[in-house]
C-alpha cells in the first residue's frame, strides 16, 4: 500500500512538474552543447544542428564545441558544475552523470520527456531499443533520467575469416566460421599462433591480442554468463565465479603463448590488418578502421561476431555516451534544449548519424532506412542484429576509478598473479570507492 | 615627509606583484589547506579536522619521525659544517656529533616511513618513493650532463650557436608531442627504433614502457643469464624487492625522457653562468700551475655553485611536480609501476572525485618540497653565497 502511494505521489510531481514544463516557451533560446565527437562525425553533426537551426519553428540556436575526449570533458565539468559557465548540452557516460549528479550538476529530463506538449508519445518511447531507453535512469538518484542516448556502440569479436578457413582446411581446428565457445576460440587461437596465416604481411603469427581495459573484463564476465555488478545488493562483483573463469581462462591463453598484450593504441587492428593476428576484441565503432587496416593492409576476408560465449544467447556488452543537460540555466533554455535532444535522436536524425559515425542508432526504424548501408558494410549490419542481446556495464557514479584499477588488475593476471585473490582485492576496493562516492549523496 | 611619500611609492611598486602572488599563489595554497580540513566529495560537506591527513599518512607518530627525520638531515649538515668554523674542541667532536644526528636522521625516517606504509594510503605513499627515485635519478645526471655540454660548448667550437639551440629544443618542445614519441619511439614491439637499436647488439627487445620489474632486477639477470651461458649452465634468476630494487624500467624510460627534456635547457643557463666567470681567476690558477682539470674542478665549479643551485632546486621542484609526459606515457599495463605523486593526486581529483583527500595529498607534497628546497638552500645556497 505504502509502496503503491509512493509510486502515485512520484506521477502525481511529475505530472504537475511536465505541466510546469507545458507552459514554458523555449522561443529564441540559444544552446551549447559540448562533445567529443571530430572529422566526419563532427561534419555529421554540424549537418543536424545546421537543420535543426534553420527549420526549428521557435528560433533556436545551437552551437556545438570540441571539448576533447570523454575525460576532457569531465575533468572540465567538474569545477562549473551548477553555474551558469556549464553548458547546456554535454555529452557523458553514466558513470559521469551520476558524478555531476552528486554535485546537484543534472537536470532531470523526466519531465520533458513526459510533457504531454513536447515529449516523446508512447509510440515513439515504444521505438527505442528498451535497454538504451533506459539506461539514463538511475535507481540510485530516485529514478532519475540524467541522459538520453543518441548513439551506442557494441563490444565484438573481430577476425580473420580466411585465416580461419585456412586452419579448418588444414585440420588445425575442428570447427568452420568464428568460434561459438572458449575452447573453440582457444583451439584456433592457439593454432593460428602456430600456423601463419598465408596471406600475412609480417613475420609474426598470434592468436588473441587483449587491451586490458574494463569494458573488456565485462564483455568477457558477460560472455560466461556473469556480472561485474550485482545490481540486487548494488555492490561491484568482480570476484564472481564467472569473472573468475573468464579471467582464469584469458591467462592460461597468455600462459599458453596464444594471447598477449597490445602494447600500442590500436596496435591490434594493425596486426589483424597485416595478417597477423586473428582475433581481436574492442568496440563496434571501430568497424571502419578496422576496414581500413584490412583494405590497405593482407586484404583478406573478415567480419565480427559475439564473444565466445558459456551462455545459450549472445550477452554483449552495448555502451555509449548520452548526453545530458547540466543545471545551472533557465527552465527554457532546458526546453530548447530537449527540443533538440528530440530531433537529435528522430529517425532522420538518427539515420544519418548511423551512418557518418558508424555508431548503433537507438531506435528501431531506422533499420528500414539503413538497408542499403546495411548491404554495404556487412559486418555493421551483423553487429547491428546483436543490438537485442545487449546489456550495459554499473552506471554508478566512481566507475572511472574503479575502471582504472580493473585495467591495472587485468594486466596483473596476465602477468600470472593469482586469478581469486586479485579479483577478491579489487572488488573490495571498488566497493569501498561506491561506498564512498555513494556517502557523498547522504 | 620625504621619507613617507618614498615609504608609499615603494608599497604601491611592489602592491601589483604582491597582489598577484597573493591571488593566484597563496590563495590558492590556503583554500587547498580549507578544503583539506573538509569531507569535500564533489560538493562541500562537513567538517573533519586532519582525517584527511591521518588518511594520507596513516600513522601520526609516524609521519612526525618521517618529518623530523627529514628536519634533522639539515641539523646534521649545520652541525658538520659548524664544526669545520669553530674552535678546536668543536672542531674534535662537531663532526661525530654530525654523524650521529644524520645516523638518528636516517633511522627516524625509515622507522617513520615503515608506519607509514602500514597504515597510510599505500597508492599515494608509493607514489612519493617513484617520485624520490625521479628526483634523484633525473637532476644530477641533467645538472652534469648540462655542465659537460656548457663547458663544451664555451669552447667556441664552430657551429656552437647551432648546438646550443639543438640542446634547448626539447625544452621548448610540448611535453605531450615529446612524450607521445618517445612512447613510439620506446614501444616493446620488436620492429620499433630501440628494440631494433638493442637488435644490433645483440640484445632482446625490452618491454620498456610495459615493463613494471626494478632495472636492477633486469640487469642482475640479463649478466647471470650471460654468465650461465658462457658456463654452459641454468641461467639463476633473482627477485628484487623494496626500495632499494629501485625503480622499474618503465620510470627509468620516463626517467630518460625528462633527462632530454632539461639537460639542454639547464646547459643554456650554465653557459650564462660561465660567461660571469671573471677572466683572471683562471689567469691567477694557470700562474699558480693549474691544469685545465684543476682549473675546472677550482675555479669552474664553486664559481657555477649559485647557478647549479638555482638548478638544483628548480629540478628538484620541477621532477617532485611533474605530470604531464609521465601522464601520456604510462599505460596500464604498468599498474602504478609509474604513478608519481602529482599522478596520484590528479586520479584522486578527477577520478576519485574526492577533492579533500587530494587537497592533503597536496599539501604534504608542498611540504615535502618545502623540506627539499630548505635542504638545497643549506647545501648549495651557502656554497654559492660565499
Amino acid at each position: 500500500m505504502k509502496t503503491l502511494f509512493a509510486l502515485l505521489a512520484g506521477l502525481a510531481v511529475t505530472v504537475s512538474v511536465a505541466q510546469d514544463v507545458d507552459s514554458l516557451d523555449p522561443s529564441g533560446q540559444t544552446v551549447m552543447f559540448w562533445h567529443q565527437h571530430s572529422t566526419e562525425r563532427l561534419e555529421a553533426l554540424d549537418a543536424i544542428i545546421e537543420e535543426f537551426n534553420t527549420t526549428n519553428e521557435w528560433g533556436i540556436t545551437v552551437q556545438q564545441e570540441y571539448q576533447g575526449g570523454y575525460g576532457d570533458i569531465f575533468q572540465k565539468m567538474l569545477p562549473i558544475l551548477s553555474t551558469s559557465s556549464a553548458p547546456n548540452l554535454v555529452v557523458g557516460y553514466q558513470n559521469q552523470a551520476a558524478t555531476y549528479a552528486i554535485g546537484d550538476g543534472m537536470t532531470d529530463l523526466t519531465p520533458f520527456v513526459e510533457s504531454e506538449r513536447w515529449g516523446l508519445t508512447d509510440e515513439e518511447k515504444a521505438d527505442f531499443f528498451p535497454g538504451f531507453y533506459t539506461a539514463d535512469i538511475f535507481p540510485s538518484f530516485d529514478n532519475q533520467r540524467f541522459g538520453f542516448p543518441p548513439n551506442r556502440s557494441m563490444e565484438v569479436m573481430y577476425y580473420n575469416a580466411d585465416w580461419l578457413a585456412e586452419l579448418a582446411d588444414a585440420g588445425a581446428i575442428s570447427f568452420d566460421g568464428p568460434p561459438t565457445t572458449p575452447e573453440q576460440f582457444r583451439e584456433a587461437a592457439c593454432a593460428a599462433t602456430d600456423t601463419p596465416f598465408s596471406g600475412a604481411l609480417a613475420d609474426a603469427s598470434l592468436g588473441y591480442k587483449l587491451s586490458t581495459d574494463a569494458s573488456r573484463f565485462a564483455s568477457w564476465t558477460f560472455a560466461f554468463g556473469g556480472d561485474v555488478y550485482d545490481y540486487d545488493a548494488d555492490r561491484y562483483a568482480y570476484d564472481s565465479p564467472e569473472a573468475i573463469e573468464a579471467m582464469t581462462y584469458l591467462q592460461d591463453l597468455f600462459e599458453d603463448g596464444c594471447a598477449d598484450f597490445v602494447t600500442e593504441r590500436y596496435g591490434d587492428q594493425t596486426d589483424f590488418g597485416q595478417g597477423t593476428l586473428l582475433f581481436t576484441v574492442g568496440s563496434s565503432s571501430g568497424l571502419p578502421y578496422y576496414d581500413s587496416a584490412v583494405s590497405e593492409g593482407a586484404d583478406f576476408a573478415w567480419s565480427v561476431a559475439p564473444l565466445p560465449r558459456t551462455t545459450e544467447d549472445p550477452v554483449m556488452n552495448v555502451y555509449g555516451a548520452s548526453v545530458s543537460i547540466p543545471t545551472g540555466h533557465s527552465p527554457e533554455a532546458d526546453l530548447a534544449t530537449w527540443l533538440f535532444i528530440k530531433h537529435y535522436t528522430s529517425p532522420e536524425a538518427q539515420a544519418t548519424w548511423a551512418k557518418a559515425s558508424n555508431y548503433f542508432p537507438v531506435r528501431q526504424s531506422v533499420a528500414d532506412g539503413l538497408s542499403d548501408y546495411f548491404a554495404e558494410n556487412e559486418a555493421y549490419a551483423t553487429a547491428f542484429d546483436l543490438l537485442p542481446y545487449g546489456t550495459t556495464e554499473p552506471p554508478v557514479p566512481g566507475y572511472d576509478f574503479v575502471r582504472d584499477n580493473v585495467e591495472s588488475d587485468m594486466a596483473a593476471i596476465m602477468d600470472g598473479d593469482d586469478v581469486e585473490r586479485v579479483l577478491a582485492t579489487l572488488t573490495s576496493e571498488s566497493n569501498l570507492i561506491l561506498d564512498d562516492q555513494l556517502s557523498a549523496m547522504e | 615627509m620625504r621619507w613617507r611619500g618614498e615609504w608609499i611609492t615603494a608599497y604601491a611598486m611592489i602592491f601589483p606583484a604582491t597582489a598577484l602572488i597573493a591571488i593566484f599563489g597563496l590563495f590558492p595554497i590556503g583554500y587547498a589547506i580549507y578544503m583539506s580540513l573538509y569531507r569535500w566529495r564533489i560538493r562541500q560537506g562537513g567538517f573533519v579536522g586532519l582525517d584527511n591527513y591521518e588518511t594520507v599518512l596513516g600513522d601520526w607518530g609516524g609521519a612526525a619521525a618521517f618529518f623530523g627525520g627529514l628536519l634533522l638531515i639539515l641539523v646534521a649538515h649545520h652541525l658538520w659544517t659548524r664544526a669545520f668554523r669553530a674552535h678546536a674542541g668543536w672542531r674534535r667532536y662537531g663532526p661525530l656529533v654530525g654523524a650521529l644526528t644524520l645516523a638518528s636522521a636516517g633511522i627516524a625516517i625509515s622507522l617513520g616511513w615503515s608506519r607509514m606504509v602500514e597504515a597510510g594510503e599505500a597508492r599515494f605513499l608509493g607514489g612519493l618513493i617513484r617520485t624520490t627515485y625521479y628526483g634523484f635519478l633525473s637532476v644530477p645526471i641533467q645538472i652534469v650532463l648540462a655542465l659537460i655540454l656548457a663547458s663544451l660548448l664555451f669552447q667556441r667550437l664552430r657551429g656552437s650557436e647551432t648546438f646550443r639551440m639543438l640542446f634547448f629544443l626539447p625544452y621548448v618542445t610540448p611535453a605531450v608531442a615529446g612524450a607521445a614519441v618517445y612512447a613510439a619511439l620506446f614501444s616493446p614491439r620488436p620492429e620499433r627504433p630501440i628494440n631494433t637499436l638493442l637488435g644490433w647488439f645483440g640484445i632482446p627487445p625490452q618491454d620498456w614502457l610495459f615493463e613494471t620489474d626494478p632495472v636492477l632486477e633486469l640487469l642482475a639477470n640479463g649478466v647471470l643469464a650471460r654468465i650461465a651461458r658462457l658456463a654452459g649452465t641454468e641461467p639463476i634468476e633473482v627477485a628484487l624487492s623494496g626500495f632499494w630494487a629501485g625503480p622499474s624500467l618503465a620510470l627509468v624510460t620516463i626517467i630518460v625522457f625528462g633527462i632530454w627534456t632539461y639537460t639542454g635547457y639547464n646547459a643554456v643557463i650554465f653557459l650564462a653562468g660561465l660567461a660571469n666567470i671573471p677572466r683572471d681567476l683562471y689567469e691567477a690558477a694557470e700562474i699558480d700551475g693549474a691544469n685545465g682539470r684543476q682549473r675546472f674542478l677550482h675555479v669552474t665549479i664553486p664559481m657555477l655553485s649559485p647557478v647549479t643551485f638555482y638548478l638544483t632546486v628548480l629540478g628538484f621542484i620541477g621532477t617532485f611536480q611533474a605530470f604531464t609526459h609521465l601522464y601520456v606515457m604510462r599505460v596500464p599495463a604498468t599498474r602504478d609501476a609509474v604513478d608519481t605523486a602529482s599522478v596520484v593526486i590528479f586520479d584522486t581529483f578527477y577520478k576519485r572525485n574526492d577533492f579533500s583527500l587530494a587537497a592533503a595529498q597536496s599539501i604534504v607534497l608542498f611540504v615535502i618540497i618545502l623540506i627539499l628546497t630548505l635542504f638545497n638552500q643549506r647545501v648549495l645556497g651557502g656554497r654559492g653565497a660565499r
